[in-house]
């Protein structure tokens, strides 16, 4: 197997000199292709941190992150929006999609950036819908869809652009215990059936059942790495 | 087509803000079409006043004469003169004239004036004398006609038909002459000064009286194209211009007013410069606060892979939406505002200026290029006051962002 994504000694700091707090602390990981990771720890252990850098949404102090072999530090601003359009899918807690925008459009957003045709798009957002099992709701906008149904045009957002990894930030906090099950199942289903890699940081003891790997962190020091 | 629909959208997600800015964009574009068409407007009315009453747009004349009026500069060769004129295409009419210093007497009272010889039927071509009349009638050709300003006539208690004399040098022999007149009309032009001094006789008389023989003083013209008259190397007045005579335009012959005119483009564009700058600052406010309210949604756009320039281009395509929504209300709106003062005018109340009574209304004079070149300018404000903004979208830190939606 080879690793889709390489940390080196990363280390993140926040605030002044005065009230500095270390967010990340060396953390070195690297994470195969196909994996299914969840990067757990109490709050303010440095999950999110951690995967805003490894998805090039923040900067390190010091520290390397490489994604398929490239280093992400090495890319100017358009370089690494190009790199996160094509290679990187993100699922965030609070949904955020573009609250002016219906969900079938949400899902177009992407790919117009990606330059597809109008047509190819439209197949592809059906696509998106059905495995997300929102068919019929594609034109609703995202004040007219529940929390649940939110975060699948989330999950079809990230996959429309047929991504090499998934990071989902705590995708599953906002949901309830039964539409987060429904959603774990279709994203288990991704990673098992495409390969697809995803790597989550959460609290959720659902998604921490399904991971093949958890990695424990704790005053962003990587305390525990364990495959299952 | 998204990126469209997606700027659209967000340009109506908040409609007071939107309606407001548009609102102000759209003002400074009817300010700027109304202060424009209404300084066209006042300088016609004070081109026109001058050309039109009396000096017409543009006159031959021996050098030196509009000095000082000195009766011995008369036009050299004035039949070869009249000759190229009559020939000219370009000339809608001329009117040639004598003019000399002398007092004229009633009955009852005496003052100096200034006395024009005007060839009554060519002088409709160019001047409004026949216009100005208000008692009596115009010059018919009759010998002893005179017309007087309304002033004049108080101050020389004269009525119609009561005798009125002139005293003068006579050109040839420098000795004094005298003649009588009937009045035959009262005029009003305006402008007290030439109310008060100017007297219209018929040329062949004027000639005659002075001892002329065929010799003129000025000759006014008026040409079928009104911008001719501005073009100094016009081939006409080339053509009339030698060592003794000059051919001069009214830019030359009224400078005071040419730099009037520039004073009124320079005022429009201070105006425009002041609106612009009150524009640019609302919609930096509106574009900024549009901004703020989705920092977010920037950063989340970053996030899955918006590029910097691609947010530059969403915020600017935004600001070219609302210019363009601005522009098409402000034109509706200007061009009804503007239509509406052109007829009824603004009252402004009578006053003069450089000789010329301009009266209670200024009309405002709509012309293509305020509704062609002002919006596009209009825009392009918009768009430039935008990327102040727009950068900064586009410098949003996506982690940062992102913490807001939390």
């Amino acid at each position: 197997m080879t690793n889709l994504i390489e940390t080196r000694d990363l280390c993140r700091t926040f605030g002044t000199e005065e009230t500095k707090v270390t967010a990340l602390d060396h953390v070195s990981i690297d994470i195969e292709e196909g994996e299914f990771t969840a990067i757990i720890g109490p709050s303010g252990s440095g999950k999110t941190t951690l995967l805003h850098l490894i998805g090039g949404l923040d900067e390190p102090n010091s520290g390397s992150v490489m994604l398929s072999g490239s280093n992400i530090a090495d890319m100017s601003g358009n370089q690494l929006s190009d790199f996160r359009r094509d290679h990187i899918g993100f699922i965030f807690q609070a949904y955020n999609l573009i609250p002016v925008l219906s969900a079938e459009e949400n899902i177009e957003y992407i790919m117009l950036l990606q330059g597809l045709g109008a047509a190819e798009r439209k197949k592809r957002v059906k696509e998106m819908l059905a495995m997300v099992e929102l068919e019929g709701l594609g034109d609703r906008r995202p004040s007219h869809l529940s929390g649940g149904q939110q975060q699948r045009v989330a999950v079809a957002r990230a996959m429309a652009s047929n991504p090499d990894i998934i990071l989902a930030d705590e995708p599953t906090a906002n949901l309830d215990s039964k539409t987060g099950i429904s959603l774990l199942e279709v994203m288990r289903d991704l990673n098992q059936q495409q390969n697809m890699t995803f790597v989550f940081s959460t609290h959720d003891e659902k998604i921490m059942e399904r991971a093949t790997r958890l990695i424990y962190l704790h005053d962003g020091k990587v305390e525990q790495d364990e495959r299952k | 087509m998204l990126i469209f629909k997606l700027a659209f959208r967000n340009l109506f997600r908040n409609t007071r803000r939107t309606v407001l800015t548009s609102l102000l964009i759209s003002s400074s574009l009817i300010v700027l079409i109304l202060v424009d068409g209404l300084m066209h407007g006042m300088t016609n009315v004070m081109v026109g006043g001058i050309t039109h009453t009396l000096e017409g747009e543009a006159q031959v004349a021996r050098k030196g004469f509009r000095n000082d009026f000195e009766v011995e500069y008369t036009i050299d060769d004035p039949a070869s003169v009249i000759s190229q004129l009559e020939e000219n295409k370009t000339l809608e009419g001329f009117g040639p004239r004598v003019i000399i210093g002398g007092m004229i007497a009633s009955s009852y009272n005496t003052t100096g004036s200034l006395v024009y010889g005007v060839d009554a039927k060519q002088e409709l071509k160019v001047s409004r004398i026949s216009e100005a009349i208000i008692e009596g009638q115009y010059l018919s050709g009759e010998p002893r006609e005179i017309l007087i300003g309304k002033p004049m006539a108080e101050l020389l208690e004269v009525e119609l038909g009561d005798r009125l004399i002139i005293t003068a040098a006579t050109v040839d022999t420098n000795e004094i002459t005298q003649e009588l007149f009937r009045l035959s009309g009262i005029f009003e032009f305006g402008p007290e000064e030439m109310d008060k001094n100017l007297v219209f006789i018929n040329l062949v008389k004027a000639q005659s009286v002075l001892g002329m023989q065929d010799n003129l003083h000025q000759i006014a013209l008026r040409f079928m194209d009104p911008e001719d008259a501005k073009n100094k190397e016009l081939p006409l007045f080339k053509q009339l211009t030698n060592e003794e005579n000059e051919a001069l335009g009214w830019l030359d012959l009224q400078p005071s007013i040419g730099a009037m005119i520039e004073m009124a483009g320079f005022s429009t564009a201070i105006v425009g410069a002041i609106l612009f700058l009150l524009t640019s600052l609302g919609v930096i406010n509106s574009m900024f606060m549009s901004i703020y309210e989705r920092i977010y949604e920037f950063g989340v756009a970053k996030a899955i892979g918006t590029t910097p320039r691609q947010i530059i281009q969403l915020v600017l395509f935004e600001a070219l939406l609302l210019a363009l929504i601005s522009c098409v209300f402000g034109l509706v709106i200007g061009y009804f505002l503007g239509d509406y003062f052109s007829i009824h005018g603004i009252p402004m109340g009578k006053m003069e200026v450089s000789g010329v009574l301009l009266d209670g209304n200024m009309y405002t004079q709509l012309m293509l290029y305020q509704f062609v070149n002002f919006p596009i300018y209009v825009t392009l404000l918009t768009l430039a006051a935008a990327i102040y903004p727009a950068r900064f979208a586009s410098r949003i830190v996506p982690t940062e962002a992102l913490q807001r939606a939390l």
